[in-house]
């Protein structure tokens, strides 16, 4: 696993593993590797007596094969059900009952699971994790798999095919990467694919996956490190290494999509939408930071140019924004999202997007929108790091993704040393007509039906 | 590395030494103009928690253009005396800092995020923003068709759709909680700039509202920072309004609301309850928290757990102005709605006809009072929670007090409290969804009479 990771890391990273890592909010890193391959990353932080757990597994929805999209979440979901020490639900029993709280997520990237826990409390969490990172086929069953599975079709239905615009971002991302490419999925899944997984499935994916050499542990907050250190080398030092995981498919793309994609649903909407998807740079380039300026500028906040134009001036739109979704293993995603009002048609709103992404990709940023954008992002990177569950987030994110935890410490100055023509070319090349995929929504209904008061 | 040896699994560990933790504890003073002013300090924490709470409820809305409170809010951040619209919004984010604005029914709130360095910048604007509101005409002309056209978005929503048919079920038509809180189409289209000022002279002033202000003030003159901002808004003396009575008819019914083609139904049921002045307000907690608190709580043990019928089903006990609304909330698959609806009264029958354990209690109160320091360790959320307590005017040792409480329940209180407070002959259970495929599983559940509405 090591040979590939340093290969994806050096074709994203150049330029950007460079210098000592500084420690811009006043704290630090320590990285150590347990003999299975277990990275762990301690980071103190002494004010209030609380301490997050976070494990990061190198495992998403891209790593999924043909016919089982969605196993990587619906496994997620079943390491709640319990592993070889802990029954049912006693993960979320036990760590809720010690005045903690918890949850998993998986996107296309990773896995993670998290406990933050008074800090008197955080040897629990570290036996619980290590339970179910070496144990979990122990308690995994045919009853917990059919439960969790429905559950999920729940979440999906919840999230997805009962919400107007549910499925828009699932069809876009299906049209910005192509069929076969490992990104072309969401990590929801399908509702075929979610029935369709078997038990085995699952073991092997657990055992394919689930491995200390495939995680990055991070423990941050009111700790002390050598008693921590023994904890985790206590409960997961023993667990076996594995090297049983298959190099995964390519995520390299051309750079512009190449021709405009556009398709048009009639659903039952309450308005018009135009919603659009365009290949950026990859997460951990200067591009990608570029490219997250870029789009704060055009479509995050009040003063932004696109909430100015299509909301304020044109009054073409209820709802006008754009921001970065960052993808470090292929082409991250800039996500344009366009509610009309109720005189807006797409064809004006078209129109204007066209000029508003034309006129930024010749002039660039104005010197206060610069200023602007990136005092928006810095409390966004305060924000995140503001508590111990985020920055151990953070710590996991970049030691999986990067190689280097402490590069969660320098992220603002990278965003904060871009400069305009940066912005203006990242914009030029990428924020262009025929590197996009256009979703374009049509009621079906009149609106009549939708404006009815209730009684 | 290769797979060699057996994991060593050891015995679950039990907890170290609690380190002490105290209640992030306000610190009151009054400023010139007499605007209360809440103080936390949270060291370390880079950016600051501002919200101002303003004594403008809803009820006092005239009825014919409710919305007022909501347009008035968010006109708040479309121009002052110094700058116009634009630049506003511009100056605020060259702060980093965000204003959002919120109407509910105790009152209008302004809050405000900035980063400690441009505190003061940031405070000069959220200052001028209630001390000198332009309220331009054009601005709030716009403001309201945005509005309308928020609201069809809104109808699209199960939930908002859901909460609408409640309120307007269980809430008797006299009282502003029966209707949607940023008004109808109906009311908005009414709303002009003069209504807006009307509004804003009537009830938005210094002497009745209260800011609470949260963060790391290392070497920062508060109070001074406060007085040259916020302490310049000036504004007449003015009694605290009063919550009226809340009246509801919590007769057990059924409300479908069709939504043809739905694959998922919208379930919330509810009544009204205690609020938080009553003496059973922290058993209440406890048992809604043992009932529906989380995914190891009583419904969704059975409802996700067992059966896989939903992603989650949540009980809450919601303070409003006067009592409580007690609901019961979640989406489950279309097809299985009639025994999900009967599982969730079965839950209800058989809290009231067993209690709770001791277990559950246990671990209740340990999960609420426990997760305290993890809750407010954010500048943000110590700061809405505080602001949630100065809208209700409740003591500013409340907090504290109630965590107290919270610990001292006893399982028998918290039992009868959440059987008393859900009993499932005085729900109003409201159902967005199919219909066609729904009615007849829930006519078939006797949970009194059915209707159905568009």
């Amino acid at each position: 696993m090591a040979a590939v990771a340093a290969v994806t890391l050096q074709e994203r990273t150049d330029g950007l593993m460079a210098g000592p890592a500084t420690a811009s909010l006043g704290f630090t890193a320590t990285t150590h590797t347990l003999g299975n391959g277990l990275r762990v990353v301690l980071s103190e932080d002494h004010v209030d007596p609380v301490a997050a757990v976070c494990l990061w597994y190198d495992v998403g929805s891209r790593h999924e094969r043909p016919g089982r999209t969605g196993l990587a979440h619906l496994f997620e979901h079943l390491m709640f059900q319990g592993s070889a020490n802990v029954h049912g639900n006693e993960h979320f029993e036990f760590v809720q009952s010690a005045g903690g709280s918890l949850n998993g997520t998986t996107s296309f990237e990773r896995t993670n699971y998290f406990e933050t826990m008074p800090a008197h409390q955080v040897e629990l969490a570290l036996w619980l994790e290590a339970d179910r990172m070496g144990g979990l086929l122990q308690a995994l069953t045919e009853e917990s798999l059919d439960n969790q599975r429905d559950v999920v079709k729940n979440e999906r239905r919840q999230r997805y095919d009962n919400v107007p615009y549910g499925t828009a971002w699932e069809r876009l991302v299906a049209m910005a990467f192509p069929e076969g490419h490992p990104y072309h999925h969401m990590p929801i899944g399908s509702m075929a694919d979610l029935d369709a997984t078997s038990l085995e499935d699952c073991r092997a994916f657990f055992r394919t996956y689930y491995a200390p050499n495939n995680a990055v542990l991070a423990i941050v907050g009111d700790v002390d490190p050598e008693q921590t250190l023994a904890w985790v080398e206590k409960y997961f030092g023993t667990i076996p290494a594995h090297d049983g995981k298959p190099v995964p498919a390519d995520g390299a793309l051309a750079p512009v999509i190449g021709a405009e994609l556009r398709e048009t649903v009639h659903e039952e909407v309450p308005s018009p939408a135009l919603m659009a998807a365009y290949r950026m740079p990859a997460d951990g380039t200067r591009g990608a930071d570029a490219a997250d300026i870029a789009l704060t500028v055009l479509g995050e906040g009040e003063s932004s140019r696109l909430n100015t134009r299509l909301v304020r001036h044109d009054e073409l739109a209820v709802y006008a924004g754009v921001g970065l979704m960052r993808l470090s293993g292929t082409a991250s995603v800039a996500m344009l999202d366009v509610k009309a009002s109720g005189s807006g048609a797409v064809s004006a709103i078209d129109a204007a997007l066209a000029e508003e992404f034309t006129r930024f990709a010749e002039e660039g940023p104005t010197p206060a929108e610069l200023e602007r954008a990136q005092a928006q992002l810095e409390r966004a990177y305060l924000d995140t790091m503001a508590t111990v569950g985020g920055r151990a987030d953070e710590l996991c994110r970049y030691a999986t993704l990067f190689g280097d935890a402490n590069l969660a410490f320098t992220a603002l100055d990278r965003l904060l040393d871009i400069t305009a023509e940066e912005v203006r070319a990242v914009a030029a090349e990428r924020l262009v007509p025929d590197n996009r995929a256009v979703l374009v929504y049509e009621p079906t209904d009149d609106a009549d039906e939708n404006e009815e008061q209730v009684a | 590395m290769t797979q060699t040896g057996e994991m060593v699994f050891h015995p679950r560990p039990g907890a170290g030494a609690a380190r002490e933790w105290t209640f992030p504890a306000p610190e009151r003073s009054v400023l010139g103009n007499g605007l209360a002013v809440l103080r936390v300090d949270r060291p370390g924490q880079k950016v600051v928690a501002v919200e101002l709470v303003l004594d403008s409820p809803l009820a006092a809305e005239p009825t014919e253009c409710e919305g007022v409170a909501t347009i008035m809010a968010r006109a708040f951040t479309e121009g002052t005396d110094r700058m116009g619209a634009e630049e506003f919004a511009a100056e605020l984010e060259s702060c980093g800092a965000t204003i959002d604005t919120d109407a509910d029914h105790p009152g209008v709130r302004v809050a405000l995020d900035v980063p400690a360095s441009r505190l003061e910048r940031a405070l000069g604007l959220l200052a001028d923003a209630v001390r000198a509101p332009a309220f331009p005409a054009a601005e709030v002309d716009r403001l309201v068709r945005q509005r309308l056209d928020e609201i069809v978005h809104e109808m699209a929503s199960p939930p908002r759709r859901a909460a609408f048919a409640l309120n307007a079920t269980l809430f008797d038509d006299a009282v502003r909680l029966s209707r949607p809180r940023a008004g109808t189409a109906e009311s908005v289209a009414r709303v002009d700039r003069a209504a807006v000022w009307d509004f804003f002279t009537a009830h938005v002033r210094p002497s009745t509202a209260t800011l609470v202000v949260v963060g790391d003030f290392a070497g920062v003159d508060v109070t001074g920072v406060l007085e040259r901002t916020i302490g310049t808004w000036s504004g007449s003396a003015a009694e605290p309004s009063r919550p009226g009575p809340v009246v509801a008819d919590d007769h057990a019914r059924v409300v479908i609301v069709h939504r043809a083609g739905s694959v998922q139904t919208q379930l919330l049921v509810g009544r009204i309850g205690p609020g938080r002045e009553d003496a059973s307000w922290p058993a209440l907690t406890i048992g809604t928290y043992c009932l529906g608190g989380t995914l190891t709580s009583r419904l969704d043990r059975v409802l996700r757990e067992e059966k896989g019928y939903t992603y989650g089903v949540r009980a809450a006990n919601q303070s409003l102005p006067n009592g409580s609304l007690l609901a019961i909330h979640g989406s489950v698959e279309t097809d299985v709605t009639g025994p999900a609806v009967a599982d969730l009264v079965t839950v209800l029958r058989t809290l009231a006809a067993e209690g709770l354990t001791d277990g559950e209690r246990d671990a209740a109160v340990q999960s609420i009072v426990g997760v305290a320091p993890l809750k407010y360790v954010t500048p943000r959320a110590v700061c809405d929670s505080l602001a949630d307590m100065a809208a209700e005017r409740l003591p500013d040792g409340y907090l504290p007090e109630l965590y107290l409480k919270l610990a001292d329940v006893a399982t028998k209180d918290a039992a009868e409290a959440a059987s008393g407070g859900f009993d499932p002959a005085r729900l109003v259970a409201v159902l967005v969804g199919d219909a066609d495929k729904i009615r007849e599983p829930l006519e078939a559940l006797d949970l009194g009479p059915v209707t159905v509405v568009e």
